[in-house]
């Protein structure tokens, strides 16, 4: 049956009076406070404290399980039983599989801490369990339950001038935050960009800048006292190398229109299944590169390969980045995995600005295996890009921070 | 109505001063690179916890003191909230880092791989952090939430 205009607009009415209630819209107390979280002046401190606690439980969540019983676990009892019963003691496959060890006196000496065997079950399955697993838990976990309050879209919000600056917007937050998890995903992530100069950017910057989890719970573990120094640095180069990309890479960067939901009580069958579905998923990407990235640079260290590249480019390192020769063989091993790399630096004796440029340098490395296989599967004309930049910034920046010691004294 | 609403200024605005004077004091005592302990009150002087969380402890003050003026406006009411919000950031993750200290024995060797009774309870002992010792007093926004939506 055919309607007229009329007809139609009281059909309109009639739905409309049974379905809308009018009155005077009163802002609630949860309105005012969405309202001043995406305000830079009262949302910044909301930002700066939720960063706060992100890091302190972080911190203290990790420290429990690694420094509370992992440590001794695997010290105290995994390595010495393995060491015992694994056949071949200074053969070869003991040394890639169980303990590396040293030379003291022209004899063969065992290693007393899981950081410093190298073995792939000692050290691959100390820094996988003991170190990664903590760190990757409570990182998805808070990871989820600020994206199901209603947060993140606020944050993207926040920091999309600060991040239109290099050619971004605020969604790149996103990737930004999924990387420091694990950069595989956060590359995936960056799909979600519009165009090509804004994913190139961010793929660049997310594979120098942003360390995964498995190196910040290392670095946690290992050198907590200088973590807010190193993450200074990678953040100060995030911004300088974005800023200097988004001048020279040919490309749009557009605006963004969000929809920011109202804050909500999250949903505990959502974050399980959230922080499930993302640990499953880190698990079997990065267990294996853990493993195999051990094997393999038990196997360098082997056959002299680390050795050698460490000497040829041994003036490099001392000369330009003013870290001792013995860091060579770990940056270069960082390209297997990064995490070893730096469990590798923390048992080199260097000053504390030392050991901070080198770990620096490590982050801004090479991105580790399985990001470099990630980066090549969204095209290798973007790979050969990133890693051009890659090799510009290592040695730019990595000068740099050797300069500003030098000019503070401390270098 | 009203009289209730200036108690409840008077109380904010003390509160708001206070908050504000401890953070200040945690980013001087983080500048002097040092600790300070007074009684039941532990200032810490790291980077992290004395100068970042000491930032946000002052940022907690400031939101208080703002939100004063006009204290029934919704907005400025909810300036009241994210000041004690900002309070419970601070002092929740101190309290969670004693909990996470407080149970495994860190021995690294031998010995039993959990707290004893005494050194678990003697964890949670003073001295506290400027935010701990400022919780229970921020949690007095609470009943002025609830007042607020009996109110509605």
């Amino acid at each position: 049956m055919k309607q007229t205009i009329d007809q139609r607009w009281d059909l309109i009415d009639k739905i409309a009076k049974q379905t809308i209630t009018f009155g005077e819209y009163r802002h609630t107390l949860k309105d005012a406070i969405g309202e001043f979280t995406v305000k830079p002046l009262t949302g910044l401190p909301i930002a700066i404290a939720v960063m706060y606690a992100f890091w302190s439980i972080f911190g203290s969540f990790a420290g429990f399980f690694t420094d509370g019983f992992f440590v001794r676990l695997f010290d105290a009892y995994w390595l010495p039983w393995l060491q015992e019963v694994f056949p071949g003691q200074g053969g070869w496959l003991y040394a890639i599989m169980v303990d590396a060890g040293g030379i003291e006196g022209g004899e063969f000496v065992l290693s007393d801490n899981c950081l410093e065997s190298f073995g792939v079950l000692t050290s691959g399955l100390f820094v996988a369990i003991g170190v990664v697993l903590p760190a990757i838990v409570i990182f998805y976990l808070m990871l989820a339950l600020l994206e199901d309050i209603g947060y993140m879209p606020r944050l993207a919000v926040l920091i999309d001038t600060m991040l239109h600056k290099i050619g971004l917007h605020g969604y790149a937050i996103v990737p930004t935050i999924l990387s420091l998890g694990c950069n595989v995903p956060g590359v995936t992530a960056t799909r979600i960009l519009e165009t090509k100069k804004q994913r190139f950017i961010m793929m660049t910057l997310l594979a120098i800048f942003i360390p995964c989890g498995a190196q910040i719970g290392i670095m946690q573990d290992v050198v907590p006292g200088l973590m807010g120094w190193i993450l200074l640095y990678l953040i100060i180069g995030y911004f300088i190398f974005g800023y200097i990309l988004n001048k020279i890479v040919p490309g749009k960067a557009p605006e963004f229109l969000i929809d920011v939901p109202p804050y909500r009580r999250p949903m505990l069958s959502n974050i399980v299944k959230k922080v499930w579905g993302r640990i499953t998923g880190f698990f079997k990407v990065a267990i294996p590169f853990v493993l195999l990235g051990a094997a393999m640079v038990g196997v360098l260290y082997q056959l002299g390969v680390i050795r050698f590249l460490g000497d040829a480019l041994a003036p490099v390192f001392v000369g330009w980045f003013g870290v001792p020769k013995e860091t060579a063989g770990p940056l270069i091993a960082a390209f297997l995995r990064k995490d070893l790399a730096v469990a590798q630096l923390s048992v080199i004796e260097m000053t504390k600005y030392q050991m901070i440029t080198a770990v620096v340098l490590v982050s801004i490395y090479f991105p580790c295996v399985a990001t470099f296989a990630m980066m090549l599967k969204e095209g290798w004309k973007e790979l050969l890009g990133a890693m051009a930049v890659l090799t510009v910034v290592v040695f730019a920046y990595g000068g740099l921070i050797h300069l500003i010691g030098i000019l503070l004294g401390v270098a | 109505m009203a009289g209730k609403s200036s108690v409840a200024v008077i109380y904010f605005a003390i509160l708001g001063i206070v908050t504000t004077a401890f953070g200040i004091a945690d980013i001087l005592v983080t500048a002097g690179a040092s600790e300070f302990a007074y009684g039941i009150l532990e200032i810490p002087g790291d980077l992290f916890r004395g100068g970042w969380g000491g930032v946000i402890v002052l940022f907690a003050g400031l939101f208080y003191l703002s939100g004063i003026r006009n204290f029934d406006e919704i907005h400025q009411f909810s300036k009241i909230v994210m000041g004690s919000i900002l309070i419970w950031i601070m002092a929740g993750c101190d309290i969670f880092a004693m909990i996470t200290e407080s149970i495994p024995s860190w021995e690294e060797e031998t010995g039993p791989w959990f707290n004893t009774l005494s050194d678990f309870i003697a964890a949670y002992a003073p001295p506290y952090s400027p935010a701990v010792l400022l919780l229970p007093f921020s949690l007095v926004v609470v009943y002025y939430i609830r007042k607020r939506e009996q109110e509605i």
